[in-house]
Order: structure tokens, then C-alpha cells, then sequence
């Protein structure tokens, strides 16, 4: 569960990077820039909390 | 939590830190990331821009200047912190004694209410978006019509240029009210959820860094259509920016002109306080070793470089777009650019980083009254940051006042660095105050005070944008004057 959320924490962190990136480009409109930016931030602050500065649980120990 | 963490005990206020707390390097690089990443950078980019700054001026001036801020840490403060390995305070303590202290957390405590007043003012230009009200304007000093006596007054100690200012006529209820709402959230917090915010601030950080590099990229993308330039080469991006981004000439009216040394010495100065100030003393004793200082490099050049120049990008657009819009306003700018998530952006920004702020002024006011809670202490903090953050002459006149905070506490941290390194040798005793029992190191109190009337008197004679320079030749005498008045003090107190 732990990796589930942080490939969806460092896909958003990703899309927060390259959506600037494809505007500059010349890939996708402003509107569209914002939005995905926007969605990304949302997927960041619900999926990173739960597993950052949160102590890693050795799931073989948990029965 | 981090309130019980800094209790005597845990934090190892009157101790060396031990081996077992010492800290890696990487948690240096996260940390200064995250604090020189704030809400005010938001602000300070744009002001470069309203102060005429030109393209090679900024940049290189910035890249010096950072430069000259890191080495500073590293070879001034980290030495001394990971040798003594105590905090700010207690090293102050055993050189000026406890009165002196006080003196000094007491300074500390009101710069960092007005600093967190800034931000405070930072987050509340983003409730504007939202809410129909008169934000403040570049040259506002109120939000409420003021005396003309009181414009005058400012002006004749230099800390407004009466003639550019401008006068509101009637209260502005809508900007107090805003200011008041998310500084009495941010007290509150501050008082009973700071583990809470600083979390926040953890997992912000990343994110915001990269929002911040958006701001830059959207902002130029933005700024190339709306001149429709054609950028097919380095050479013709660098045209760009010397032609429209920073142009330099004149300033904005109310405004100092800055030269490459203006923001070569900003940059180097603007944490005066925390690197030949010592301040940071109390975050570096944590290192293994005295390189770690130049961990120091991530906040400045992801904060000091990149997000200013972001920052900065965002108010060179709104300019291009109308020349009479000259307000500083972070929320509208950022929302201009990337939406709802850069609205987000500016208030974690400010939020995150005036409630640390706010704490720390509680905790420098509390050790002026221990016996004081100090939830009520942090709450009364809060209320004068909120106080001042209504001020927009603050914030609109951050670089100036960024000047003032180092210059005022800077003294103490050469007093550190002679006390440390230069006393011993001339056969003097360091930390003389605790030796001799007294309360108040008098030479200590008359370096700070001959300092600052020596850096305001070259001020004075010099020119009012000269407060970015007078820290270094301050420093100096600060040094020079601590040695000279040591031998007399310590003379008198030893016969």
C-alpha cells in the first residue's frame, strides 16, 4: 500500500513539473496547464501525508 | 511534538549537543530548502523588478551573492557551531551575560513578529482573489488614512519617501479584515498546532519548489507570446531578457535603484542575522561536520535564485500587461499563472513559514518572561505579527526592512566570532560573563550599540539605499570594537 501511494505522490510531483514544461512548449493551453497542476496538487496532499514522516511498518510482523 | 521538543532537555539549550543527536547532511539540505523557500520570496522577486534591476544584474548579482552567503555559513558559522555546539543563545549568554541576552531575544522577538507579519501579508493578498476588496498598492504605508504628520515623520527617518506615497482616504475594512482572519488562524495554529503546520511544511516543501519553478516557466511562456518574440537561440533569450524581463532604468516611484551591488549585498545579507550573526549557531551544533554549512546551498539557490527570479518573472509580466498596475500582490500574481494551485501555493507559503516564525518570537519573548506561558506569549506574538502584517509598508518595503533585521542583530555574531576565535589569542578570556558572574557584559552592550549608531550615521552620510552594504564594514568594527572595549572591561572586572 505504502508503494502504491508514493508512485501516485511522485506522479503528481511529476505532473507539477511537466505540465509548466509542455506550456512552454507549446503542447497544451493555460487552462490546461492549470488544471493539471491543480489535480496534481490535490493527489499530492491526499496520498503524501499518509506515508511521509510516517515509520515504514514491516508488513511481515503485522498478522 | 516540536513544542515539547523544545523544551530544555530535548533540545539541549544550556548543553552541548551530544554525539548520539548529531544530524546528517541531508537533513541540513531539507531544511534550509524548505526555510529559504517562503512565502516573502514571493514578494522579494517582484521588488527587484519595481527597484530597476537589469537582467545581468540579478542574475549574476544573485549567483554572488548566494555564493557569498553559503561560504559565509560555512566558514564563519559552522565552525564555531560545531566546535562549541551550543545554541545562539547560551553562547551569547556566557560572553554578554543574562541582561544583555535579553536584550537582544527581545530585538529578536519584535523582527520576527514584523517578519511574520509579512507573510501574514503574503497570504492575505491571495483571500483577495476570492473576496472583492482594495488590495494595498506598492507605496501604501496604512490601510486607514493617516495624519500628514505621520507621512512626514516616516520620511525624515527614512523609511518613506513622502512624496511617492500614497494617501488612503478612508479605511480599508476589507484588507483589515482579511489580514486579521488568516493572522489570527495563523496565532492560533501557531499556539496549539505547530507539529501540525510543521508537517504541512514537510510535505509542502517539495511540492511548493517546483510551483515556484512553474511560476517562472508559465510566467516566460506567457511573457514570449504576449511580445511575440522569437526565441531560437541563447543569444536571443538572453536579448529577451535584457529587453523586457529586466530591463533596469528608473525604478518604480518610492523606490531604491538597484545596481549589480545592491543585489550582489542583498543576497549575501538578506540572512545576515542567521549566518555572521550567528543565528543559525542553534541549527548547525546538530551537524557531524563544519562543511555541512554549505547545505546551506539548497535554500538559497532553489529560494534565493530560482524563486526569486520566478517571483520576479510574474511581476515583469503584470507590468508588460499594464504598466499602471504597479502593486506587489503574490496571490493575484500567482493565480494569474497557475490557477487555483498557485493560489494554494502562496497561502501554504506564507502559512507555513510565519507560523515557525511567529513560535520562535514567542520563544525569544518567553525567555524574556520564563514565567509566562507560553501558549499566551506565542498568542500574543501572533496578535502583533497580525497587527503588523495589516501594515503593507512592510511588506512592500521587504528589502529594506530584510536590510534593517540583519544589520540590527548582526553585531552579536561578531562579537561570537572575536569572543571564539580572536580573545583567547590576545590572552584575554572568552566567555567572561559567566566567568566574573556578571549579568551584563558592558563591552558586549556598547560594541552593539556603537555598531548600530556607527552603520546609521554611514546611512545618513552615505544614502539611504546603503543600508544593503554597511553590514559588512559594521561587522568589522563590531569585531574591533569588542576586542578594544574587552581589555578594558575585563582589566576593570579582574583587579
Amino acid at each position: 500500500m505504502r508503494l502504491i501511494l508514493q508512485i501516485v505522490s511522485w506522479a503528481a510531483l511529476a505532473t507539477t513539473a511537466l505540465a509548466p514544461v509542455l506550456f512552454v512548449a507549446g503542447q497544451i493551453t493555460l487552462s490546461h496547464t492549470k488544471l493539471m497542476m491543480l489535480l496534481a496538487a490535490i493527489a499530492w496532499f491526499v496520498t503524501t501525508p499518509l506515508w511521509m514522516g510516517r515509520p515504514k511498518v514491516d508488513e511481515t510482523l503485522v498478522i | 511534538m516540536a513544542d515539547d521538543a523544545a523544551t530544555v532537555g530535548d533540545e539541549f539549550e544550556r548543553e552541548r549537543v551530544p554525539e548520539r543527536a548529531l544530524l546528517g547532511f541531508k537533513s541540513f539540505v531539507g531544511m534550509y530548502a524548505g526555510e529559504h523557500t517562503a512565502g516573502t520570496e514571493l514578494m522579494i522577486g517582484p521588488l527587484f523588478v519595481a527597484a530597476g534591476v537589469s537582467a545581468f544584474d540579478l542574475l549574476v548579482g544573485l549567483l554572488v551573492g548566494n555564493l557569498l552567503a553559503v561560504l559565509s555559513w560555512t566558514l564563519l558559522t559552522a565552525p564555531i557551531a560545531t566546535r562549541a555546539r551550543l545554541t545562539l543563545y547560551y553562547q551569547a549568554e556566557r560572553i554578554c551575560g543574562r541582561g544583555l541576552v535579553t536584550l537582544y531575544n527581545l530585538a529578536n522577538g519584535v523582527m520576527f513578529c514584523f517578519l511574520a507579519g509579512a507573510m501574514v501579508t503574503v497570504s492575505a493578498t491571495a483571500v483577495g482573489v476570492w473576496v472583492d476588496f482594495a488590495p494595498p498598492q506598492l507605496n501604501d504605508v496604512a490601510p486607514f488614512p493617516l495624519p500628514e504628520g505621520v507621512y512626514q515623520s516616516l520620511d525624515t527617518f527614512g523609511l518613506i519617501e513622502a512624496e511617492h506615497t500614497r494617501r488612503v482616504e478612508s479605511v480599508n475594512v476589507g484588507w483589515i479584515a482579511a489580514v486579521f482572519a488568516v493572522g489570527l488562524l495563523t496565532a492560533v495554529v501557531a499556539v496549539y498546532g505547530y507539529a501540525f503546520v510543521a508537517r504541512v511544511a514537510n510535505i509542502a516543501a517539495p511540492w511548493m519548489t517546483l510551483m515556484f519553478i512553474a511560476f517562472g516557466l508559465v510566467a516566460m511562456r506567457q511573457f514570449i507570446d504576449a511580445t511575440n518574440a522569437q526565441i531560437g537561440s541563447a543569444a536571443d533569450l538572453w536579448h529577451f531578457a535584457t529587453t523586457h524581463l529586466w530591463k533596469g532604468g528608473e525604478p518604480q516611484p518610492g523606490q531604491v535603484k538597484f545596481t549589480f551591488w545592491h543585489v550582489m549585498f542583498f543576497a549575501w545579507f538578506c540572512n545576515m542575522a542567521m549566518h555572521i550573526g550567528m543565528s543559525d549557531l542553534s541549527i548547525l551544533r546538530f551537524a557531524r561536520k563544519s562543511w555541512y554549512g554549505v547545505a546551506t546551498a539548497s535554500g538559497m539557490f532553489l529560494g534565493h535564485y530560482i524563486a526569486w527570479i520566478a517571483a520576479s518573472l510574474l511581476y515583469a509580466l503584470q507590468l508588460h500587461n499594464d504598466p499602471a498596475n504597479t502593486s506587489v500582490l503574490p496571490g493575484p500574481l500567482a493565480y494569474q499563472a497557475c490557477g487555483v494551485a498557485g493560489l494554494v501555493c502562496v497561502i501554504l507559503a506564507g502559512w507555513t513559514t510565519a507560523n515557525p516564525t511567529i513560535y520562535r518570537a514567542g520563544l525569544a519573548f518567553q525567555a524574556i518572561v520564563p514565567s509566562a506561558s507560553r501558549a499566551k506569549v506565542t498568542f500574543a506574538a501572533g496578535l502583533i505579527a497580525t497587527v503588523a502584517g495589516m501594515f503593507p509598508a512592510i511588506a512592500m518595503k521587504l528589502l529594506d526592512f530584510v536590510a534593517l533585521y540583519g544589520l540590527l542583530l548582526m553585531p552579536m555574531g561578531a562579537i561570537i566570532f572575536a569572543d571564539f576565535y580572536l580573545i583567547p589569542k590576545l590572552r584575554l578570556r572568552s566567555d567572561f560573563a559567566e566567568f566574573v558572574g556578571d549579568r551584563f557584559n558592558w563591552a558586549a552592550g556598547l560594541t552593539w550599540l556603537a555598531t548600530l549608531v556607527t552603520c546609521c550615521a554611514l546611512v545618513a552620510y552615505f544614502g539611504k539605499d546603503k543600508i544593503f552594504f554597511v553590514g559588512l564594514p559594521g561587522w568589522f568594527v563590531a569585531a574591533g570594537l569588542y576586542i578594544a572595549l574587552s581589555y578594558l572591561y575585563q582589566r576593570r572586572n579582574r583587579a
